[in-house]
């Protein structure tokens, strides 16, 4: 006969998660996640996951923490602006003291750097990024390995989240337009290399990064609990000042060559 | 025959008229609009109601008629870069 006592639920750690009755707290755990981007929305999109049992996470990251990113970025210290820590690092680091079951393994480089065998060994791909070129390519090698992709953007108090499941949804090229292409262009010269082009853009704003990390968090879980019929249909747009949430249907864009490759 | 829609500005709610053709794409109505309002050289998106416009597809494919109404959005990018020194 099994004995219970008062206090036996306090003790596990996701005693109050496991009440959520469709969150599968075995399947958060055994999911592997792909995080890109160890900046302000990286940090609150691993602080979501590791909270929530995420256990096997890679972060990819090419950058070092500076001074002025801890306003933002709730896993750096003054020490690792004083350091030039790698951010992947630091993170994987602070995200260990959340959890000491998870493990965050930093990766600091490019995404470009990931080989497709490896691309296809992630449950769900998460993009923490800043540029149009790495959210192409991650969103391109995504879908043809057949991950799904959450991709996360903020800019001030505005943020969007698209949610893209292979092959069924309009991948991110569907719904970009010549707009996207300018910035593209501006930061690349004919060669292809990346060229220095200074956008006056607003930096995040962290109450609205935390809203747009948690949405592509809870976008994640949703995907390896098999939620498929709860997720975003299909770009989530985010105004802070506004006070309004959008959701926005897109359509597959037929000369898109992700979806004549796969079609 | 033209047809003339409105296009509201997300950030600030202001709105104007613009003319256009079935040919015309998408892609024509976001620039014409962010260069009216001087918007920052960014990326920006089109929505009708509930669907986002893609920029390919004309007035015609989208079927818009006599004063429908379309909103202008930014589509952040994210990550702040410091002016060059």
């Amino acid at each position: 006969m099994t004995v219970i006592r008062p206090e036996d639920s306090d003790k596990d750690r996701w005693g109050r998660s496991r009440l959520i009755d469709w969150l599968d707290i075995e399947q958060v755990q055994s999911a592997r996640y792909l995080v890109l981007g160890a900046g302000a929305l990286g940090n609150e999109t691993i602080k979501g996951l590791v909270l929530s049992g995420a256990r096997d996470i890679t972060l990819v990251d090419m950058d070092h923490v500076v001074r002025s990113n801890l306003s933002r970025c709730v896993m750096f210290r003054e020490k690792d602006g004083a350091e030039r820590r790698w951010k992947a690092e630091a993170v994987a680091e602070r995200a260990i003291e959340i959890d000491p079951g998870a493990r965050v393994r930093p990766v600091v480089g490019r995404i470009e750097q990931l080989s497709d065998d490896e691309w296809k060994t992630y449950d769900v791909v998460l993009g923490c990024l800043d540029n149009i070129a790495a959210r192409l390519h991650a969103n391109s090698h995504s879908y043809f390995n057949g991950v799904p992709y959450i991709d996360g953007g903020t800019e001030g108090v505005a943020g969007r989240v698209q949610t893209i499941v292979p092959p069924f949804s309009p991948c991110l090229q569907c719904g970009l337009n010549r707009s996207h292409y300018r910035v593209l262009e501006r930061r690349h010269s004919c060669t292809g290399s990346e060229l220095t082009y200074y956008r006056p853009a607003m930096a995040a704003e962290i109450t609205t990064t935390s809203i747009i990390a948690a949405v592509q968090v809870l976008e994640a879980l949703k995907l390896v609990c098999g939620r498929y019929d709860a997720v975003i249909r299909n770009v989530m747009h985010y105004n802070g000042l506004r006070n309004s949430w959008d959701e926005l249907e897109l359509s597959i864009e037929p000369a898109c060559p992700l979806h004549i490759k796969t079609s | 025959m033209p047809i003339r829609v409105k296009v509201r500005n997300a950030e600030t709610g202001s709105t104007v008229d613009m003319e256009m053709e079935n040919e015309n794409t998408m892609d024509e109505i976001v620039r014409g609009a962010a260069s009216f309002w001087n918007k920052n050289p960014g990326a920006y998106v089109l929505r009708r109601g509930k669907r986002l416009l893609r920029g390919s597809q004309t007035v015609l494919e989208v079927g818009l008629k006599d004063a429908d109404e379309l909103e202008l959005i930014p589509d952040p990018e994210g990550g702040y870069r410091a002016p060059p020194q």
